[in-house]
């Protein structure tokens, strides 16, 4: 075992310590790839880590919850009090709200404070005090500093003051306040409903548990497990990151690509050691195991140092998630990045593997090395072997099998046939590439680009091993980055175009407390008549929305003024679908309409019946049509106003679109409105900044993807760099050559820049090609992950910007083999044996 | 007027503090049409001698002119320029591109000068030496001796004036050797080429026009050999 390790580390090691730079250059190629799956992970992690909900930390653990659509009647919970079960139930209900100095969003929590008293810090006498007055708050400690304070509140749209009772220990509670049950349904406009009951279990329960409570409960209320609302808040979460983490592997993947070549290489130059190993004795799987070894010792350093480089990435691919997970799916402040030893597993879980993957094939290579090789070296060349009609035929079966896969349905929910058919696509290109360079080899250059163009092709040729491998990453990198540019492009466009026939109106108003996904704010009642009266105002649409739960997804509820919305040509439906007679149809009765993303997500076509629990009653309306909607991605039920309100009758708007008069100043209207409007807290936005502001969320929300993109062309540029000087450093004896048969150490600069300008060229094209596949899918992919149609758009300009910066990286990483070659003896090199 | 002159030429290493005299105060002379050898014992400095009239490196001191023209004024580009037009090299170890063909090797230094006609050359030159036929083998499927045939039509590419060979026989069994020295001689009486030959062989230096003895960087004796 000793004698095996001191082999190794003769034969492998020592080799990677006298080329430095060329070693630190593929571990940190590696350590990227690592870093970038381990950032994306813990960013993740951390950003999810705000759903904890704060509820369940306030209660500690319910056995089960009772909720309903509109909320649940507060007069269950006498009836279920009544049971002969040995249960406790609690009350509960929930709201958002902003602090008003600082305006950031907090989580308001209504509790029965007298029954549980203990959740509170203050207790006995002091409590009782407390809780007689009606402004009386125990908030979490990043809220509030101390006991004694004043704190104003903007909730829906007003303003409410409160005084500190008290402060709540851990930081799940940090933005959480706790206000009695009382003062909380009167404040968020809830009264006589509870957002959900807590059924907590006091002893042992009868088998039929289930069965009596349930019995108990009236029709439209839900009798559930604990904790299914945060499970279905990460359900929605766990796609986003799901192709987060996809898109993450793509630099591993580019990684990998350079640790084949490393080793690849690594069996090239060694093949006459390999050989006299054989001949004194070494078995074929000794040899093996020793080039795997080699690829394993890269993925454990690349490992290591990709831990590091993570852990520094994280914070900001935190701050880029945090800022998508906040605005499209809840308020929440995220936990800290945390390198436990779970990311520390998932590093060499993801580094090692990859590299013994990599190193598989060069290592089964040097297995196959016969002894002679040690007499009569250089005989045998592994680059010339590479078949590259066979590997043609296979690429042409994968690419084939890619067809196939990228039609097919979602697994578990998810678009794995997606990722498959993507996978498929990279090994066909790459399989492609060695014919591919042939084909390029044979172009007659010379009068076109110089001799050393036509020199730097054979060359490639040549080395078709080596140089199909380098272009092949570059190439995997590139398509990538077209892909997802594609990708997001089209999205962009998709939308932009959408919010402009959306946003038909001139201005929007919320209530300001609103935040992040929660669509539980309302506006006065009164308001929308009180706008309407004004000069300016043509008409006001009153839209309202509740946050309901179906099929164990959240989603949300919504009631439209129908006419209005038919008028203003808003609610654009699926192909096939007739707008104006499902419009005409909507308001007449137990209709709904739903969007595009609910319809994916629950299977639901136009003609199937749709069963709600609404607040007490099971509703069934009976869909009329799909339309688009890309403002979320839980998606919506729509249905007139008027039916809504016949079910859950509170008549408080969500948000209010305004339109103004044909010629009215839209200054002099916004003023109007704001007066309007008094000191209730409002946003009042126009529609052009809402349009932007939407874009804006829209970019920050796919900002990481770039990064990630942005990483993976380094990874691939990195090892570029790394394997040019590899090639120098194995050719040197063909490069003194050149200058003795009276090249200038000027031409052999540029036969090296050439080199690397057609290897960059030919990973351009084939990336090019093979970018445009992945993008459509990716949009394949899109619509089975979150339900979304989207129109393809080229985004020519920020393409031609993005190839051209690859190509000028790709040249800069020639220079500095391009310098070492310079620096060659000629005269000792030659005489070297 | 000789096609190379070297002329006390003088050159010293120095490596890790130690210095070495490789040449000291060398003269000699190699004319239009003659095929000089260089013998000697390992380490006497004729792989050195060469590499300076090959105008691979610069003399510590004393000069070397080529075909007039002396090296030392001469920068990095134009020592290149001046190998590819004037001097060919012959290795013993061939030294050929073992990803090119036959053809392909000798027509890279055409390449790199960027002449015209380069494949044409190329195979004219493949044939002088007899291997037309193997024009588009790979050198791992040539022998030894075909190796160095290649390898001589490379060098006689571009219709050097001066041709220097290291040890060309070196790596080769004694009938394939005398046919390469044949080559050799050929060239320097049909086509009027100067031919310098470093050689430990005693066969190979008969074959020469005149040979000439150095040890310990000198020269020690000058022998002209009758014509037969």
């Amino acid at each position: 075992m000793r004698a095996r390790a001191l082999v190794f580390v003769r034969l492998l090691v020592r080799p990677m310590l006298r080329e430095p730079v060329r070693t630190a250059l593929t571990v940190l190629a590696v350590a990227l790839g690592v870093g970038v799956v381990v950032a994306i992970e813990a960013a993740g992690r951390a950003a999810v880590g705000s759903f904890r909900s704060s509820l369940e930390t306030v209660a500690g653990k319910a056995d089960y919850e009772i909720t309903a659509a509109g909320g649940v009647p507060e007069g269950l919970l006498a009836r279920l009090a009544r049971l002969p079960l040995p249960l406790e139930l609690a009350p509960r209900l929930e709201g958002s709200a902003r602090l008003a100095a600082a305006g950031a969003p907090v989580h308001l929590v209504g509790v029965d404070l007298v029954a549980e008293a203990a959740l509170v810090p203050v207790q006995g006498a002091e409590f009782l005090e407390a809780w007689r007055k009606p402004d009386s708050i125990w908030c979490g400690r990043a809220v509030c500093a101390s006991p004694g304070e004043r704190l104003r509140l903007v909730i829906h749209d007003s303003t409410h003051d409160y005084t500190v009772r008290g402060l709540l220990d851990g930081a799940e509670l940090d933005f959480t306040l706790i206000l009695d049950i009382a003062a909380a349904q009167e404040v968020l406009r809830k009264s006589g409903r509870l957002d959900r009951i807590e059924v907590r279990l006091l002893g042992p329960a009868p088998a039929d548990l289930e069965a009596q409570l349930r019995k108990a409960l009236p029709d439209g209320i839900l009798l559930r497990p604990a904790g299914a609302r945060r499970e279905e808040n990460q359900k929605m979460l766990a796609a986003f990151r799901w192709n987060l983490r996809v898109l993450s592997f793509i630099a591993l993947i580019v990684g990998a690509f350079l640790i084949y070549n490393t080793i690849a290489v690594s069996v090239v130059r060694r093949r006459a050691e390999i050989g006299l190993l054989r001949a004194l004795g070494a078995t074929r799987a000794g040899v093996a195991a020793a080039f795997l070894a080699e690829g394993a010792l890269f993925g454990g350093i690349g490992a290591l140092v990709g831990l590091a480089c993570g852990r520094l990435m994280a914070e900001g691919a935190l701050r880029l998630i945090a800022a998508t997970v906040e605005t499209l799916y809840a308020a929440g402040a995220p936990a800290s990045v945390r390198l436990d030893s779970g990311l520390l597993g998932l590093a060499f879980a993801v580094g090692i593997p990859t590299a013994l993957a990599s190193a598989l094939a060069p290592a089964l290579e040097a297995a196959r090395v016969a002894p002679v090789e040690a007499l009569a070296p250089g005989r045998y060349h592994w680059e010339r072997r590479l078949a590259a009609r066979r590997n043609l035929a296979v690429s042409a079966a994968l690419a084939a099998a890619a067809a196939v896969a990228s039609f097919g349905p979602p697994l578990g929910g998810r678009p794995v046939l997606g990722y498959l058919a993507a996978l498929l696509l990279i090994a066909a290109m790459a399989l492609s590439m060695p014919a591919l360079i042939a084909a390029a080899a044979r172009l007659k250059l010379a009068g076109l680009a110089g001799i050393e163009a036509q020199l730097a092709l054979r060359s490639l040729r040549a080395s078709l091993g080596r140089s199909s491998v380098l272009a092949g990453a570059l190439a995997t990198a590139v398509a990538m980055m077209i892909a997802v540019a594609v990708l997001v492009g089209s999205f962009r466009e998709t939308v932009s175009v959408w919010l402009e026939q959306q946003l038909s109106a001139d201005f929007y108003l919320q209530p300001a407390s609103a935040a992040g996904a929660e669509r539980d704010a309302t506006l006065d009642a009164g308001l929308a008549a009180e706008l309407a009266r004004l000069d300016e105002v043509a008409e006001v649409e009153r839209f309202r929305a509740y946050d309901i739960s179906f099929n164990g997804l959240p989603a949300y509820l919504a009631g439209v003024e129908t006419e209005l919305a038919r008028r203003r040509g808003k609610l654009r439906f699926l192909p096939g679908q007739n707008r104006e007679a499902i419009l005409a149809r909507l308001g007449e009765g137990d209709y709904a309409i739903v969007s595009e993303p609910f319809s994916a997500k629950h299977s639901l076509r136009p003609g199937d019946r749709l069963r709600l629990p609404l607040a007490g009653r099971a509703a069934e309306f009976e869909v009329l049509g799909v339309y688009y909607d890309y403002s979320n991605e839980r998606g919506y039920v729509v249905v007139d106003r008027a039916v809504l309100l016949g079910y859950l009758p509170d008549p408080a708007p969500t948000s209010l679109a305004i339109y103004l008069k044909d010629g009215a100043d839209p200054a002099a209207a916004r003023d109007a409105i704001a007066r309007a409007c008094h000191d209730r807290q409002v946003r009042l936005i126009s529609s052009r900044n809402l349009l932007e502001e939407a874009l804006g969320i829209f970019d920050r929300t796919f900002a990481i993807t770039w990064a990630l993109e942005a990483i993976a062309v380094s990874v691939a540029v990195i090892g570029m760099a790394g394997a040019l000087l590899a090639l120098v450093i194995d050719r040197r004896r063909e490069l003194a050559l050149v200058r003795f048969l009276g090249g200038t150490a000027r031409q052999l600069r540029r036969l090296l820049v050439a080199e690397a300008a057609v290897l960059g060229l030919l990973g351009l094209l084939a990336g090019g090609a093979l970018g445009l596949l992945l993008a459509l899918i990716l949009i394949l992919i899109n619509k089975q992950s979150f339900g979304w149609t989207i129109q393809l758009h080229w985004p020519v300009g920020l393409l031609a910007a993005a190839l051209g910066l690859v190509y000028l990286a790709t040249l800069a990483a020639s220079l500095y083999p391009a310098r070492v070659a310079r620096k060659l003896n000629p005269v000792e090199v030659i005489h070297e044996e | 007027m000789a096609l190379l002159e070297l002329e006390n030429v003088w050159k010293t290493y120095r490596t890790d503090g130690v210095t070495v005299e490789a040449l000291r105060g060398v003269s000699l002379e190699v004319g239009r049409g003659e095929f000089v050898a260089l013998v000697g014992p390992s380490g006497c400095g004729k792989t050195t001698l060469l590499n300076l009239a090959g105008a691979m490196d610069q003399p510590t001191a004393g000069e070397v002119r080529i075909d007039g023209v002396s090296t030392r004024r001469l920068d990095d580009a134009q020592l290149a320029r001046l190998r590819r037009s004037k001097i060919g090299f012959v290795f013993q170890s061939f030294q050929l591109l073992a990803t090119l063909t036959a053809v392909e090797n000798v027509e890279l230094p055409l390449l790199l000068a960027g002449r015209a006609g380069a494949r044409r050359i190329a195979l004219d030159r493949l044939e002088w030496v007899g291997l037309a036929e193997l024009a588009h083998r790979f050198p791992h499927q040539l022998s030894g001796g075909q190796m160095q045939r290649v390898a001589i039509a490379r060098a006689l590419a571009a219709s050097p004036r001066l041709v220097l060979a290291d040890e060309p026989t070196g790596n080769l069994d004694s009938a394939t050797g005398e046919s390469i020295i044949a080559l050799l001689g050929r060239i320097a009486a049909e086509q009027g080429t100067a031919v310098l030959m470093a050689t430990h062989s005693r066969e190979a230096a008969a074959s020469s026009d005149r040979i000439i003895r150095l040890r310990d960087g000198r020269i020690e004796a000058v022998e002209e050999i009758a014509r037969r």
